[in-house]
């Protein structure tokens, strides 16, 4: 018994050295191994893509409801964290405004897509008109989109995006590349060109926050290439587990580190608040996504001295408004932009995405404008 | 210890007063009150819809029961459910396995994953808690280390029939469910094998005494909730046409309480698979009636919870005042 | 076995200290041992800013193990407590944002905790109901009724003086001093009052201790109430140290606790374990995730690693039990 227990442990052991050697060759960032296409360096936006082929799906007889009122249900990944309440009171407020929308937010209480599936298809059965959804993930939730799109529901996502055969529409809040340049250049500016920065990011099979990681890495290959990648670590949406991975990472690489992102809006307020404990307010610098009121003390502090995003109630507000241009039929495969209420004019890119427009920065100039 | 005075009225026939029979009426009334508020509940389209989604919870509950009849329990089988996913989508990518070797092959880790929670509990003597609590963690991150994080996708056509496809109008899965549910009843109640568990959860010294194998029943019962783990994992791969690590993640918890509410005594030695199978869809129908009628996700679970202790107490109020007019 | 060791092994308290000695005693010795490997591999893991973030982070975990221990020794068990942790950070949270005096909304998560778990325990004890299935439910109805309650709206304005975890008492930070007190208070009331050794009476074999004179049922209505009033004090710990409270209820929380639980030696059982286990095998456990992070584990398999050794971990102590008990019956 003793030997079993004996082998086992040095097993383990052995597991355990091995998993340290076996992939310090690879680069577990927690980058997505999908094609990139970083920006120019330096200021200015990207020069206008090539127009690209209408790739949605479409659904199959939908009922002519132009002009007439609709019902859409807003699945997102989960309920329960600010920043979906923003983009659901977004939507709500289009609703409100188009006056013959019945807007309704329902979704899981935890980023799961198993659940989310179930949801939308709950939805499909009792009849509405359109689904609005932000994907757990992009694949997955394919087949219950398309099951939507062949009862004749129209589909628009936002946030996260399905395989673009599954929905109609998909309303980016801003490109990946765009949002990668700005947090790189953001994080460059406060540690200069050759600083050290470490990644905390929910897990590493969220989509968005994979290709964003992914996109940082090759932006700052062409355009910083000095910087140096620490590590990433994972700490889910919780609070706590943000804290103490932040702490962990400023302990291990001490000097070394000079900057943090933050990769959803949990990390970056915990990242900035593990530095702030760590009494290294202005000489370790968080960069991040992660919505205003979270950050309002630390951007007061002098602590962070910006917060990238973009406004999720102007993202929701976007979606209802292309869901209702699609049923009054103002919205048509190959078109080249949609009216989209008080935002005006969006873009079509990818072919079957609207933009809704450059990355947004938060900065003690204008936080304290916005309540979310 | 009651004197033998005959008490008057007339008294009800066992079999009503079981647990299962009140649950199926449980169940019937719900279905009908949730049938009543919306039209879109009742109809073959949409039952037959849930039974695909119920599929992956209905497959671990069966050997679950098992299990929890024998008075352990096993938390590891979501996780399972996640490794089984990865091995599936990783031994077919990297591996370069044809897609039926993948599939019997994430079929083995299962079953070979539940034989490890078996061995420790019969030969070392852990806790079934405790070891499948280890198990859980350490399956869960297996399959994040297998899979670095990566999704497997872009499976042939024919896979998707499994887990989206129908047989003469019924889901494939709820096919394969239906049988297994069978296979399942009738080795509880009719073999041995189910009587030997009966056995082991009422008073596991004196199994032992009586010259069962309790060790070898118990491994079968763990190395098939690994199995039935795998076969979910295939199922959900098939139904969403991707591999996650999550996968499976909090499926442990829907399980046991649908055999809890099934009837299946936690402390061991009594329950059905008639009663789990009744648990399950209960589950399943309310969580979907509630939604038709416009009930949103929070409260929706704020029933179950309030079913679920409900459902326990009037079952086991029962249970007791038949154990005292017995 | 030598004569000594022999006489040892039957008078009472050779017995107890040996069975606290080796108990604690392994999980204190991973703790340092640990710490020690890791130190060499990285130094830096070693510097005591690290080992009081790591103590600090993780306290709230420590004080909650203890209350489930007191639970799982008394044979039953929760898994409502995560869910009842969030729900309790809200409530305190929101007292606070909505002005009411500092002290109320320190209070306010022991009171509302005792009360919640006393109901569930009542429950449990008089309409005998499994724990499992009680708990199993109440989580899905806290969980549920928190973000119907909030909206899913979280708490970021909170005052400066809510912050308790921030205070010290005599140098040493609060979080840390109310893990050691509450281990301390719980390990001595579990070992020399009458109604504390009921505990592990009941958990042991309920009928038995019936017949002593110990009421199972109000044992067990008390050590639910216990729990509650430790998962407040984790509470407080826990929603006072950041300046954002979730309105989601942490998700793993109870299995993280449960774990520390029967990692610290405590069995399922019941009847057996120590609260000073639990709260040492939660150091452990949190030790075991920053250790992780310093020596470069590829974080794609931190969670195998530790799934691995917390396994490693259950079967040493679980055979370390067998031997005694084969010693024992030997003359």
């Amino acid at each position: 018994m003793k030997a079993t227990y004996l082998l086992t442990t040095a097993a383990a052991c052995a597991f355990a050295a091995w998993a340290t050697g076996a992939n310090a060759a690879a680069k577990w960032d927690g980058g997505d191994e999908l094609a990139t296409s970083p920006l120019a360096c330096g200021a200015g936006t990207a020069a206008a893509e090539a127009p690209m082929k209408y790739d949605g799906g479409q659904p199959t007889n939908p009922p002519n409801k132009a002009g007439k009122e609709i019902s859409l249900v807003d699945v997102p990944k989960l309920i329960g964290i600010g920043y979906f309440n923003a983009t659901s009171k977004g939507i709500a407020d289009a609703a409100k405004e188009l006056g013959n929308v019945k807007a309704k937010t329902d979704g899981p209480t935890e980023a799961k897509i198993d659940e989310q599936i179930k949801f939308i298809d709950n939805y499909i059965t009792s009849g509405v008109d359109g689904i609005l959804f932000a994907a757990n993930d992009p694949v997955a939730i394919a087949p219950v989109l398309k099951k939507a799109l062949s009862k004749g529901i129209h589909v628009i996502g936002y946030d996260a995006n399905s395989t673009p055969d599954a929905r109609e529409w998909f309303v980016n809040q801003s490109p990946f590349n765009g949002i990668a340049k700005a947090m790189m250049d953001a994080m460059a500016k406060e540690i200069g060109e050759d600083g050290a920065f470490g990644i905390v990011t929910s897990t590493f099979t969220t989509p968005n926050q994979a290709r964003w990681i992914a996109e940082m890495q090759a932006y700052a290959a062409k355009c910083h290439p000095k910087m140096q990648w620490l590590e990433t670590v994972e700490a889910q949406e919780d609070n706590n587990l943000s804290f103490n991975q932040a702490t962990t990472l400023i302990n291990k690489y001490g000097d070394k580190l000079k900057g943090l992102f933050g990769m959803t809006s949990v990390a970056t307020p915990a990242g900035a608040e593990a530095v702030t404990k760590a009494g290294l307010c202005g000489k370790v610098a968080e960069v991040g996504l992660a919505t205003p009121n979270a950050m309002k003390p630390y951007v007061h502090s002098g602590c962070v001295k910006s917060v990238v995003l973009w406004n999720p109630i102007d993202l929701g507000y976007a979606a209802s408004y292309v869901l209702r241009a699609v049923v009054d039929g103002k919205l048509k495969p190959g078109d080249a932009s949609v009216e989209a209420g008080k935002l005006g004019k969006l873009n079509v890119i990818n072919g079957s995405e609207i933009l809704l427009g450059p990355p947004f920065i938060y900065d003690k100039d204008n936080i304290d404008k916005f309540d979310f | 210890m009651s004197l033998a005075i005959e008490t008057p009225g007339r008294k009800l026939p066992r079999w009503v007063t079981r647990h299962e029979t009140m649950l199926a009426l449980i169940l019937a009334i719900a279905l009908l009150a949730l049938g009543a508020f919306n039209d879109r509940f009742l109809t073959v389209d949409n039952l037959l819809n849930q039974g695909r989604l119920m599929t992956e919870i209905g497959l671990i509950a069966l050997p679950m029961t098992f299990v929890i009849i024998t008075g352990g329990i096993d938390l590891s089988v979501g996780a399972i459910v996640g490794l089984c996913a990865i091995m599936l989508g990783y031994s077919w990518k990297y591996f370069g396995f044809p897609l039926p070797l993948a599939i019997l092959f994430a079929l083995a880790v299962g079953g070979a994953a539940g034989l490890v929670n078996g061995l420790v509990i019969t030969r070392i003597k852990v806790p079934p808690l405790i070891m499948t609590i280890a198990t859980l963690a350490l399956y869960r991150g297996l399959a994040e280390g297998v899979s670095q994080a990566h999704s497997v996708r872009n499976y042939p056509e024919w896979f998707y029939i499994l887990g989206q496809g129908s047989v003469l109008g019924v889901p494939t899965q709820l096919v394969i469910l239906i049988v297994l549910v069978v296979i399942a009843g009738v080795a509880l109640d009719r073999t041995t094998f189910g009587r030997t568990l009966y056995a082991i959860g009422s008073n596991e010294t004196a199994a032992r005494f009586s010259a069962l194998n309790v060790d070898r029943t118990k491994l079968v019962i763990y190395t098939l909730s690994g199995l039935a783990s795998a076969l979910a994992a295939v199922v959900l791969v098939s139904r969403v046409t991707t591999t996650r690590m999550d996968m499976g993640m909090g499926y442990e918890l829907d399980v046991i309480a649908a055999v809890v509410l099934g009837g299946t005594s936690i402390f061991g030695g009594s329950g059905t698979i008639w009663g789990t199978v009744i648990g399950v869809a209960m589950i399943q129908l309310l969580k979907n009636g509630l939604a038709l009628t416009g009930v949103k996700g929070d409260a929706t679970i704020i029933v179950i919870g309030v079913a679920l202790i409900l459902s326990v107490l009037i079952a086991s109020s029962m249970q007791r005042r038949r154990d005292q007019s017995a | 076995m030598s004569a000594t060791a022999a006489l040892g092994a039957t008078s009472a308290r050779g017995w107890t200290l040996r069975r606290f000695a080796s108990q604690e005693a392994l999980l204190a010795v991973a703790v340092i041992g640990l710490a020690v490997v890791v130190g060499f591999i990285n130094p830096r893991f070693l510097a005591y800013r690290n080992l009081a973030d790591v103590l600090l982070g993780n306290a709230y975990i420590g004080i909650a193990a203890v209350g489930m221990s007191m639970v799982i020794i008394s044979g039953n068990i929760d898994i409502s407590v995560g869910a009842l942790i969030g729900v309790l950070a809200t409530v305190s949270g929101s007292l606070a944002v909505a002005g009411a005096p500092i002290v109320v909304c320190w209070l306010a998560p022991l009171i509302l905790g005792v009360a919640v778990m006393a109901a569930q325990g009542a429950v449990v004890a008089y309409l005998r109901i499994p724990a499992i299935v009680v708990t199993l439910g109440m989580m899905s109805i806290l969980r549920g009724g928190l973000i119907s309650v909030t909206g899913g709206k979280w708490i970021t304005d909170l005052p400066d003086t809510f912050h308790l975890a921030d205070l010290n008492v005599l140098g040493a930070p609060m979080p840390v001093v109310i893990m050691v007190v509450a281990t301390a208070v719980a390990a001595l009331w579990m070992r020399y009052s009458p109604r504390g050794r009921s505990i592990y009476a009941t958990g042991g074999n309920a009928e038995a201790a019936r017949l002593c004179g110990v009421n199972p049922q109000r044992t067990v209505v008390m050590v639910f109430a216990l729990h509650g009033l430790f998962a407040g004090a984790a509470t407080l710990v826990y929603a006072t140290q950041l300046r954002v409270i979730q309105s989601t209820t942490p998700s793993g929380l109870e299995l993280t606790i449960i774990t520390a639980t029967v990692v610290g030696g405590v069995s399922i059982l019941g009847g057996v374990g120590t609260v000073i286990g639990a709260t040492l095998a939660a150091i452990l456990i949190a030790e075991i995730t920053s250790a992780l992070v310093f020596i470069n584990i590829s974080p794609y398999w931190t969670d195998a690693v530790r799934g691995a050794l917390i396994i490693a971990t259950v079967i040493a102590d679980i055979m370390r039990r067998q031997r005694r008990a084969a010693r024992g019956w030997k003359k």
